[in-house]
């Protein structure tokens, strides 16, 4: 059973690629308020999430355009809860594979590169083992044909034809690969801890 | 920056393949009802598909399949409606098919809440649209559904689109191809032949394919017991789908995954 959280106000940053829906009923579920902004003027709250829909490329374009990548550095900088779900995820490293040219948000060293899979994209349920106790270690669901292979912040892995990182921590700033959204309770509760939703 | 110091690395040990095979319940819905039918016809009501999917929810299903079988633009907006009133329980992935005409009706099934669409008969006369899908959503949420038959074992297989009524004049094979080639996420392959029999799954021919094609293949038709999904993932399968034996309540989900589990098949439980 989920402890409902204290009514926090999530916001979710609308990068225009896709479906939304699951996440946001996601953290309805687990009590949250749920804000969808286009631009950094419509941010409520201290959790921000940069949503699993798009590519590197269409992803880091809107940042751009809509004037996100100031906003997002100084909310790094102030240390506040961000968490970045499968592309978003990918956006806090230096480049991607998948949209080369294309500079990310830079924060985390490494690239994004084409994951060495038996079939692509990799769809469905894999363990991963989370190094902190700052996450429960569960089976989430993943969909993905990027990964990043290594990282000094890397916190959980998982493996399909090789090893990737499946989560990323950096103080207050996470990141994980799969969707938590897609992934049950387990995934609910990954990210309530990520949040801090207590 | 802060280093991340880790108390110790995450123990996976050697195995590079630590993904699941999954069970997938598909839900045949026709005027707001969940039904069943055997090789494609005689239909009969098994439930509502909100509390069918929630139930397979709890029991542990990988996804759902939601089929509008009506698929008529009557029927649209109620199909709508069930899709988003099951998205709001759900919180595993859920595919949505029948009827998809444009890329205006993924647009619509997707915003209605669903994660995947699964494309059939406009992916056979219209193929454009799978690549027109990937790129605007993704690959992921592009599964092509493919109603294969074959009257006897020895026979070639034949292509069917229009829910199993209307014959192909298109090589099966390079269709399997063709659909990898232009961007699909997955291939739901549906074995006319077995559907509704309880027979078991068409290994041979779901495995040959399932086991050449760089994308995940989900077998579907005939599944009547646990046996039958575990010759299915023995003969390369991704996924399996079924739909009577958990709609009539036969078996559960969680009862099928741990059989599998003490076979020695990696699933989610």
């Amino acid at each position: 059973m989920i402890e409902p959280s204290k009514a926090y106000t999530v916001t979710i940053i609308d990068t225009k690629a896709g479906n939304i829906f699951s996440l946001k009923a996601c953290l309805q579920r687990l009590g949250c308020e749920v804000m969808v902004a286009k631009t950094p003027a419509q941010v409520v709250g201290d959790r921000l999430i940069i949503p699993g829909q798009g590519h590197f490329g269409s992803v880091m374009q809107q940042l751009t355009t809509e004037g996100w990548l100031n906003f997002l550095n100084q909310w790094k900088s102030d240390d506040k809860y961000l968490l970045g779900i499968c592309v978003g995820m990918q956006v806090f490293f230096e480049q991607s594979e998948e949209s080369p040219g294309v500079l990310g948000l830079g924060w985390l060293d490494g690239k994004v590169k084409k994951l060495n899979s038996p079939k692509q994209p990799m769809v469905g349920w894999s363990s991963c083992q989370f190094s902190t106790a700052s996450f429960e270690s569960g089976m989430p669901y993943f969909v993905n044909s990027y990964a990043i292979k290594e990282s000094q912040q890397c916190i959980a892995t998982t493996s399909y034809g090789e090893t990737f990182c499946a989560a990323v921590k950096l103080n207050n700033l996470v990141g994980f690969q799969f969707h938590p959204e897609k992934s049950s309770h387990y995934g609910s509760k990954l990210v309530a801890q990520a949040l801090n939703l207590s | 920056m802060i280093k991340n110091t880790r108390a110790s690395k995450p123990q996976i040990g050697d195995d590079t393949n630590l993904l699941t095979a999954r069970i997938i319940p598909c839900l045949d819905v026709d005027n707001g009802r969940v039904v069943k039918g055997t090789n494609f016809v005689n239909l009969r009501d098994m439930g509502d598909p909100v509390e069918l999917a929630m139930q397979y929810e709890c029991q542990g299903a990988d996804e759902i399949v939601f089929l509008d079988i009506s698929a008529s633009s009557e029927n649209r907006p109620t199909a709508l409606a069930n899709v988003t009133r099951i998205a709001q329980q759900l919180s595993i992935p859920f595919t949505v098919g029948g009827g998809l005409k444009s890329l205006a009706d993924v647009q619509a099934f997707l915003d209605a809440g669903a994660d995947k669409v699964a494309l059939n008969t406009t992916a056979v006369t219209h193929p454009e649209i799978i690549e027109q899908v990937a790129k605007s959503y993704g690959s992921q949420c592009v599964v092509v559904a493919v109603d294969v038959n074959k009257p006897s074992q020895d026979s070639s297989p034949q292509l069917y689109i229009h829910g199993g009524r209307t014959l192909v004049n298109k090589d099966f094979n390079q269709w399997v191809n063709e659909i990898q080639q232009r961007g699909a996420g997955e291939i739901l392959l549906t074995c006319m032949h077995r559907d509704g029999t309880g027979l078991g799954f068409d290994n041979e021919l779901t495995g040959e394919i399932a086991k050449n094609a760089k994308i995940q293949v989900i077998a579907s038709g005939g599944a009547k017991n646990e046996q039958h999904f575990l010759e299915a993932f023995r003969h390369g399968a991704d996924a399996c789908l079924a739909a009577g034996m958990f709609h009539s309540g036969e078996y559960r989900i969680d009862q099928v995954k741990q059989f599998l589990a003490d076979n020695g098949v990696k699933v989610r439980i």
